[in-house]
């Protein structure tokens, strides 16, 4: 039963690594809604790299730079160039996914090193994240550059007025939403589960956007929200612990992506943006023209 | 410039022979402008004189093609806000700039060079108290911004102005969105600031009246270029109207004979909420013959916006109904009001009114694409639309190249009557016009109170709302002055003179609202 | 950009002539022509012999050639299930979901009504019966991410990546480890139609070819000239414009989802139950489900003109097709076929750049160079 939790919180440190950054961007008011092709990129280059030269940190630094490079690029696109957000997001999504099945199927298989220590069973990127969650709210709610990032994200004029740099802050924030991405991708080729196959997210990036939504943009709600699918996910991966004999493995396995529609719609509705959903900020999604 | 006087003092801030060119714009032509220390300094000019691109060139939003700027004697090059504000220049523009989401002491520490790393909040909150009580404004620190009026917003931006150590404040049409009783207390205020803190306020504005009576000098713009500088003790209005215009403008007056008959449009205790899920509209009720014009007077955001959206099908009503020709159709879409005559010109032209990426055929469309004289089968009759197109731009005047160039191209002006006469075409026997002449130029304004004035002649009743007083009661049968979601009385013409409507506007005089 | 005296920007294009769209479009396919070489530069052969090789069997091989047009026939449909609601503003990547929904529903119809009334029934009506469930089941998915969307506002991207998951595991449920689809030989794939359900073809090519066609030639008229399409435009370009003009949000996201979803459902009728050879849900059914991305890029790069898209589809199966046969021919590693789904994209986001701005040279003011600085001394 510890086993399966200790899982289950690596798996949530997977969602929020890549949510947090996202909330991180979004923050300042720029959408990435290809979240799950960052932490592909991320996870596939990181893979590649720790198998080649056998060492950890080269590969988890490979993804941070990746991560970070998509990041960057999605920022020129949406930032400099005033794109379509979504267009730049799906685009990386799909330029992910596409390259990353050709780059990484020569690699298809188990990375054959010794698994990253342990303590008790549980990896040591929960309480990493647990620690940037509390970074991230201190940066945010706490310090007059999270002062300026939310304002950015809100009201980039009036941040710009006051004379606030609006697009340094929008691309350090995508940068590092970038980064956390790769980080994100690289906890689960590395750690959560070694062994690359073909598109070996299956939707995780996409649940971790809908966590984005779920929190408010608060860091707090967001790791609990993480841990809850953190469990859930892994529960639906292995239900005979729990529910033995019932419903075939794959219909477990729709379970979590089920649960997160009527999750949307929930918080989708008037009645709960009028009470919870303020915090929405009010920037995002579109671009920020100097006059 | 020397005055001869004794002091002469010398000009605390100079610009000489700045010059801006936009493509196809020559928005600035070679514009001097001297602002001497602590007087308010009016620059005049109606919308396009270049009022605002010279204001963003000064607090180094824009840079300038041609020229030179020197502040407190000394030479200067703005490349953003950042300078001009360690320059002592800090400017509050027409639009709020400020987070509505934070509250207010967060917005006035934005930004602020000396609020590094982890928020000390308190010292700040301290700070800003003094320097609040010292020039005499107390604002609840801990608010949030959408919580505030629009008057103490702008207070917020000038005390944020000066905690970053202003000396000199760029006022960009401060008055355009404050009741008459709020314009006064800032008047006052900015006549405070001048007498006894030796702040210096540049202040923007196409209002003769605020010019008449809060400014010591006054510059006149028009079209990139300075006409006149005036002491404001040696002008009149008429000559400042001459100056800024270049010619003289008559509006044209109706008759104003009554007409009797049954109610057409009937609203009962009608309450909205806005978007904030807030109770924005509570309990209207009025009623309106053919050829009547209802005017509501109020200044944005006390719930005339949700009052046009709910007459017009876009916001379901809280409670209360509407009545229409007799029937009920408090529940009816849209579309089923456009198809019994309702027509709707919405304040927001560009984002609701008009499609900008459509040609201006298909921005026609939008009012005829449920017409069954124009549509077949579900098959748009093209050429019936373009020759309905062209009817418009000529009868409504609007100066366009062809009937396929896109919305976006269009002036204000030329977009609005394209809305306008849009709509009119469609002969509606109840027309909402939501801020119809709102940042039009002179022309343009006089136009389309014409065209309303048409429709009410060809027995249309009309609701216009507006904030511009004189607008109101220049048009309007009935007048109605909203406030915080409530009509403070239905005044007919004759009893609503321009202080009894403006007390209403700003909430007073509530107790001894009269019914219709 | 500053290169000396001179400023290299990029600047927002003023107006742009209908001819520009054309002509971004080419370039976007010319990119991806010199995109994908890249791919091929670990061959073993030179870049023209890859191209020869590639080219030669996707269009010059009668197999080839078959193949290409089967694919073609399934990424149109995937292409007007994304351009659909893309004209209403909509972002349909449920693609893969609906399209799995389509071939499940096709093959529901002979498991439901059971061997003998298979036997029993015209399998002219059969065929029918199957296509409008496959349509009717990918419209039923799409639909209800369309009203999620009007009644909710819940973002469209997210619910349609979600039934993606959802109907791909649900498959697997279906015809692995003793799902009721399950073939037989119990192969992890579905049972194979019986002889009398293989849709009629002619000349080789399944008769869905003609819907695809069929939607090819209608779809452009219904945007341009009907009142529908109008409206569709009219809320992709500005919701609330759209809604003040009397357009029910609902009924839109509703209408462009269902029709979207149908085309994807066909898509799946016609890969699963339609291409001979295949007449079963294989194993990687997956696969199908990623090839349905292209069609998100062919309705991009072809600025959703239902026709224009066809050349652009035809070329892009072909491409595919022939990258995944030169893959043995030349030694590649595994999946050009989805390095060249990658690249595609970003030669869109490129084409799209230049579609929108221009490069400008301007020379820089000399009061504008770094070494004035913000202040003067004092005289």
């Amino acid at each position: 039963m510890w086993e399966l939790l200790a899982r289950s919180l690596e798996a949530s440190t997977i969602f929020l690594f890549a949510a947090l950054g996202e909330l991180i961007s979004q923050r300042a008011g720029v959408l990435n809604v290809g979240l799950e092709g960052l932490m592909l990129f991320g996870g596939t280059a990181a893979f590649i790299t720790a198998q080649t030269t056998s060492s950890y940190p080269l590969g988890l630094l490979a993804g941070l730079a990746i991560g970070g490079f998509l990041g960057l690029a999605h920022g020129f696109f949406c930032i400099t160039l005033r794109g379509d957000q979504v267009v730049s997001g799906m685009g990386l999504w799909i330029l992910s996914f596409g390259l990353t099945t050709y780059l990484g199927n020569p690699y298809t298989g188990p990375l054959g090193l010794e698994r990253v220590p342990r303590f008790f069973g549980l990896s040591p990127f929960y309480p990493l994240g647990v620690m940037l969650v509390a970074t991230a709210w201190f940066l945010l709610f706490r310090t007059s550059h999270g002062l300026a990032i939310r304002s950015v994200g809100e009201n980039p004029g009036a941040a710009e007025a006051s004379g606030i740099p609006v697009a340094v802050i929008r691309y350090l924030c995508v940068t590092s939403g970038g980064i956390l991405a790769g980080l994100s991708g690289a906890t689960y080729t590395l750690s959560y589960n070694p062994v690359w196959n073909y598109n070996f997210l299956m939707g995780w990036g996409f649940v971790s956007l809908a966590l984005v939504f779920f929190s408010m943009w608060n860091p707090w709600i967001l790791l609990a929200g993480a841990s809850l699918f953190g469990i859930m996910w892994q529960l639906s991966l292995s239900p005979e612990l729990v529910l033995p004999g019932v419903l075939s493995r794959y219909v477990w396995r729709t379970v979590p992506f089920a649960i997160t529609i009527p999750i949307l719609c929930v918080i989708s509705t008037p009645w709960f943006r009028t009470r919870w959903g303020l915090a929405k900020p009010e920037a995002l999604g579109r671009p920020y023209a100097k006059e | 410039m020397k005055r001869g006087s004794a002091a002469a003092p010398e000009p605390i801030l100079a610009a000489r022979g700045i010059t801006k060119r936009f493509p196809g714009v020559l928005a600035l032509d070679d514009v001097d402008l001297d602002v001497y220390p602590g007087e308010i300094h009016a620059v005049l000019g109606q919308n396009g004189a270049g009022k605002t691109t010279l204001m963003n060139i000064l607090f180094g939003l824009v840079q300038p093609d041609e020229g030179t700027l020197e502040v407190f004697g000394r030479r200067v090059r703005f490349r953003s806000p950042h300078d001009a504000l360690t320059h002592g220049i800090g400017m509050v523009h027409q639009t709020r700039r400020l987070v509505s989401a934070h509250t207010v002491l967060e917005n006035i520490v934005l930004g602020h060079p000396r609020v590094r790393g982890v928020l000390n909040l308190r010292a700040a909150r301290t700070e800003v108290e003094t320097l609040g009580n010292r020039y005499g404004f107390t604002v609840d620190l801990g608010a949030r911004v959408w919580q505030l009026s629009e008057g103490e917003r702008q207070w917020v931006e000038i005390l944020k102005a000066l905690y970053r150590g202003a000396r000199i404040l760029i006022l960009d049409e401060p008055t355009s969105a404050l009741t008459p009783p709020e314009v006064k207390t800032l008047l006052a205020g900015l006549q405070g600031l001048v007498r006894g803190q030796g702040i210096t306020v540049i202040l923007v504005t196409h209002k003769l009246p605020i010019v008449m009576s809060a400014s010591h000098r006054v510059t006149v713009l028009r079209s990139g270029k300075v006409v006149v500088r005036l002491k404001t003790a040696e002008a009149t209005e008429e000559i400042l109207v001459h100056h800024m215009v270049g010619r003289d403008v008559a509006f044209r007056s109706t008759d104003r004979a009554l007409p009797t008959g049954r109610p057409l449009l009937e609203a009962e205790q009608l309450a909205a909420f806005n978007d904030k899920g807030l109770l924005a509209l509570r309990g209207v009720s009025f009623s309106l013959r053919e050829g009547e014009v209802l005017g509501v007077a109020g200044v944005t955001g006390n719930g005339q916006e949700e009052l046009a959206q709910v007459l017009a099908g876009l916001r379901p009503a809280a409670s209360g109904s509407v009545r229409f020709d007799g029937q009920d159709i408090t529940r009816l879409s849209p579309l089923q009001r456009w198809q019994r005559g309702i027509g709707y010109v919405p304040a927001e032209r560009s984002e609701v009114a008009s499609i900008a990426a459509f040609s201006l055929v298909e921005n026609i469309t939008l009012n005829y694409h449920f017409d069954p004289a124009f549509t077949r089968r579900g098959v748009l009759d093209d050429a019936g639309l373009e020759r309905l197109t062209q009817r418009i731009l000529s009868a409504y005047n609007v100066k366009a190249p062809h009937q396929h160039t896109r919305a976006q191209h269009l002036s204000g002006g030329n977009l609005q009557k394209l809305i306008l006469g849009r709509v009119l075409s469609r002969r509606p026997r109840f027309l909402i016009a939501h801020l119809p002449t709102h940042g039009l130029d002179v022309e343009a304004t006089a136009f389309v109170r014409a065209s309303l004035l048409d429709a009410r002649a060809a027995g249309a009743a009309v609701l216009l709302v507006s904030e511009d007083l004189d607008e109101i009661l220049s048009l309007s049968d009935w007048v109605a002055p909203i406030y915080e979601g409530r009509f403070g009385a239905v005044l007919s013409r004759e009893e609503a003179d321009a202080e009894t409507v403006g007390a209403m506007m700003a909430g007073s005089l509530l107790k001894g609202a009269r019914g219709q | 950009m500053k290169l000396g005296r001179y400023e290299l920007t990029l600047e927002p294009r003023p107006a742009l002539p209908p001819f520009h769209a054309v002509l971004t479009a080419v370039v976007a396919i010319l990119l991806a022509l010199a995109f994908s070489s890249v791919l091929f530069l670990s061959a073993e052969t030179n870049i023209f012999t890859a191209y020869r090789a590639v080219f030669s069997y996707a269009f010059f091989n009668s197999h080839g050639l078959l193949a290409t047009v089967h694919r073609s026939i399934f990424l149109l449909f995937c292409t007007y299930a994304f351009l659909v609601p893309l004209r209403a503003g909509l972002w349909n990547i449920g693609l893969p979901g609906q399209v799995y929904a389509g071939g499940l529903a096709g093959f529901a119809v002979p498991f439901v009504l059971g061997a003998p009334q298979v036997r029993a029934l015209p399998p002219d009506l059969l065929i029918v019966l199957m296509m409008v469930a496959a349509a009717t089941a990918g419209a039923a998915v799409g639909g209800f991410a369309g009203v999620l969307r009007a009644r909710f506002q819940v973002n469209e991207i997210l619910v349609t990546m979600m039934l993606n998951s959802i109907i791909f595991w649900l498959v697997a449920y279906m015809i692995k480890e003793g799902g009721p689809f399950m073939s037989a030989t119990g192969e992890g794939e579905s049972f194979g139609l019986p002889v009398p359900l293989h849709a009629p073809l002619l000349l080789g090519v399944p008769f869905t070819a003609l819907l695809a066609l069929g939607a090819a030639v209608l779809l452009d008229p219904l945007f341009a000239k009907t009142a529908l399409g109008y409206r569709i435009r009219a809320f992709g370009e500005s919701p609330a414009a759209a809604r003040y003009g009397g357009i029910i949000p609902m009924a839109l996201s509703l209408v462009v989802f269902l029709l979207g979803g149908a085309f994807a459902g066909l898509a799946g009728y016609h890969y699963f139950a339609a291409v001979p050879g295949v007449y079963k849900i294989p194993g990687n059914y997956g696969y199908y489900g990623d090839l349905g991305f292209y069609g998100i890029i062919c309705a991009l790069i072809a600025r959703g003109s239902s026709l224009g898209a066809v050349p652009i589809v035809v070329l892009f199966a072909g491409l595919s097709l022939g990258a995944r046969f030169a893959q043995g021919e030349l030694r590649l590693p595994f999946g050009v076929d989805y390095a060249l789904l990658g690249l595609l994209m970003i030669t869109f986001v490129a084409s799209h750049v230049l579609y929108r701005f221009r490069f400008a040279w301007r020379r820089i003011p000399p009061e504008a160079l770094p070494h004035v600085s913000a202040e003067l001394p004092q005289e």
